[in-house]
C-alpha cells in the first residue's frame, strides 16, 4: 500500500492529467450529441468483437434447443401457409405503380445475439449485424415468439439493442379482445412480466387475453405477439387498470433474432414532420 | 509567483472576454478560428507546480467551453497542452537559462524563442480541439486545413497582442 501511494505521488502530474482528461471526455460525450453517437458506435464495435468470439464457443452448447425451436417455428409457419385463404390475384393488370419493390413494406434480417442481460433495470443486448448489413438505429428486433427490442447504436458489424426489459423502453400495444390501445412497459422486477398501461377500467380484461403490437409506430409491424395477460387488478383510486402481461419471449435464452426494416419509415416520418399545426 | 499573480489575473480577465465576445465569432474562410486565450497558459512561469498548472489550464478552457456551447472540448485540449508544456520547455532552454519567476513572453525571451516555444504547443492544442470536435478522422483534410490556419491565426494574434501591451522598452 505504501509503495502504491509512493508511486501515485511520484507520477501525480500524470494521474492528474489523466483524471482531468477523463473528466473532459465525459463532459464532451454527455453534452455533445455528435460525439456521443460516435463514442457509442465505436464502443459497440469494440465490445462486439470480444463478445462474438466468446459466443462462438458457447452457442454449441445450446444447438439442440435451437434446433427444436426452429422446427417449432417452421411448423407454425407451414400451418399458416396451408390455412391461408388469400389467393394472389393474377387477373388484375398493373394500374399505376408497376414497381414491385413498393409492395414490400417490411424486410427482415436474421442476427445472432452475442451479449445479453436481464438482471439490470435498463437492459441491452448486442447482435452480430451492423451498418454493413443494413441495420440502422431505430429498427425493431423480434424473435420467433414475439418482440424483443429496438436498435439503439450501430457499428460496422454489430448493433446494440434496447431490450424490452428496459424500463425506459415503451411499446405501443393493443389488447386483442377489446381492440383497446395501450403501452407495454417493463417495471424492472421480473424478466418474465411487463405492465400494460393506459387501459381504462370499463374494459373487460381477463387473464389469458392476448396483447399484440398496434403498428401505430413505425418500429414494429401490426399484430406481433407481445404476451398474454396474467393478472388484472382494478384499482379504485386510478383511472386505469393494473394489468400484468406474461411476455412471450424468454429473454434469458435469447439467441436468434430478426431485425425489421420498415421501408415506409421515411415516408411516414415526413408526414408527421410536415404537420402545419406543429403538434 | 506572487508578483506575477496580479498580472496573470489581469491578463486572464482581458483574454477570456476577448475570446468569448469577439474572437469566438471569427471564422476566416469558414475554417480559420482564433484561440488567443491559450496565450494565458503559455505565459505561466516555469516554476508553477505541474498539478496546479493542470487545474489552471482546465478552468479557462471550461469557461470558454461553457460560453461557446462545446462542453469539454476546449478544456480537454488545454489540459493536454499544459501537460506537454514542461517536456517541450526542457528541450528548448534558452542559452542563458530561464530567469526566475518571469512570464514566458516575447519581452523576456525574444520573438524567435517565443515562436519556437509557442508554435508546436498551439498546433497541438488546435489538433486536439478539431479532432475532438470532429470525433474521428472522417473529415481528415478539412480538419487538417482548419488546424493549420487556426494555429497560424492564433500565433499572429498572440504576437501582436504582446507587442501592443508589452512595449520593447520595458525589457
Amino acid at each position: 500500500m505504501d509503495q502504491l501511494l509512493k508511486l501515485l505521488y511520484k507520477y501525480r502530474t500524470f494521474f492528474t492529467f489523466l483524471a482531468l482528461e477523463v473528466l473532459c471526455i465525459w463532459l464532451i460525450v454527455s453534452n455533445n450529441n455528435h460525439q456521443k453517437t460516435v463514442f457509442l458506435n465505436s464502443a459497440t464495435g469494440a465490445i462486439g468483437t470480444i463478445k462474438e468470439s466468446i459466443n462462438e464457443v458457447s452457442r454449441y452448447f445450446s444447438l439442440a434447443k435451437s434446433n427444436r425451436e426452429l422446427a417449432a417455428e417452421n411448423e407454425r409457419l407451414r400451418v399458416q401457409l396451408l390455412n391461408s385463404t388469400q389467393v394472389p390475384d393474377r387477373g388484375v393488370p398493373f394500374d399505376t405503380d408497376p414497381d414491385t419493390t413498393d409492395m414490400v413494406q417490411y424486410r427482415l434480417r436474421r442476427a445472432e445475439v452475442i451479449d445479453n442481460s436481464i438482471s439490470l433495470t435498463n437492459n441491452f443486448f448486442m447482435i452480430n449485424r451492423g451498418s454493413r448489413q443494413g441495420i440502422r438505429p431505430g429498427m425493431g428486433v423480434i424473435t420467433a415468439t414475439g418482440i424483443a427490442g429496438k436498435v439503439r447504436s450501430v457499428s460496422k458489424h454489430y448493433a446494440r439493442v434496447v431490450s424490452l426489459l428496459n424500463i425506459r423502453n415503451m411499446t405501443s400495444a393493443r389488447h386483442l379482445p377489446s381492440q383497446r390501445m395501450g403501452t407495454v412497459q417493463w417495471d424492472g422486477a421480473d424478466p418474465d412480466k411487463a405492465r400494460l398501461l393506459y387501459i381504462t377500467r370499463e374494459v373487460k380484461v381477463q387473464p389469458g387475453d392476448t396483447v399484440i403490437t398496434s403498428g401505430f409506430n413505425a418500429i414494429y409491424p401490426k399484430g406481433l405477439m407481445i404476451g398474454v395477460v396474467s393478472a388484472v387488478a382494478p384499482d379504485p383510486n386510478q383511472r386505469d387498470l393494473k394489468i400484468e402481461v406474461n411476455l412471450s419471449v424468454d429473454f434469458g435464452t435469447l439467441e436468434y433474432v430478426y431485425v425489421i426494416e420498415n421501408r415506409h419509415l421515411i415516408e411516414k416520418d415526413s408526414l408527421i414532420k410536415n404537420d402545419p399545426l406543429n403538434f | 509567483m506572487s508578483k506575477n499573480l496580479p498580472i496573470l489575473l489581469i491578463i486572464l480577465l482581458v483574454l477570456l472576454p476577448l475570446q468569448v465576445v469577439v474572437l469566438g465569432h471569427l471564422a476566416l474562410f469558414n475554417i480559420g478560428f482564433c484561440f488567443v486565450y491559450v496565450l494565458f497558459l503559455l505565459l505561466l512561469p516555469i516554476e508553477i507546480s505541474p498539478v496546479k498548472s493542470l487545474f489552471g489550464a482546465l478552468l479557462p478552457g471550461l469557461v470558454v467551453d461553457i460560453c461557446s456551447g462545446t462542453p469539454g472540448i476546449h478544456a480537454a485540449s488545454c489540459v493536454l497542452l499544459m501537460f506537454l508544456r514542461p517536456f517541450w520547455l526542457n528541450n528548448i532552454t534558452p542559452r542563458n537559462g530561464f530567469s526566475v519567476n518571469t512570464l514566458l513572453c516575447i519581452a523576456n525571451y525574444g520573438l524567435s524563442w517565443f515562436l519556437l516555444y509557442a508554435g508546436p504547443l498551439v498546433v497541438i492544442h488546435s489538433l486536439a480541439f478539431f479532432f475532438l470536435e470532429a470525433a474521428g478522422s472522417g473529415l481528415f483534410w478539412t480538419t487538417l486545413s482548419k488546424i493549420m490556419l487556426t494555429s497560424f491565426l492564433t500565433l499572429v494574434f498572440m504576437v501582436s497582442l504582446q507587442y501592443l501591451f508589452y512595449p520593447k522598452s520595458k525589457v
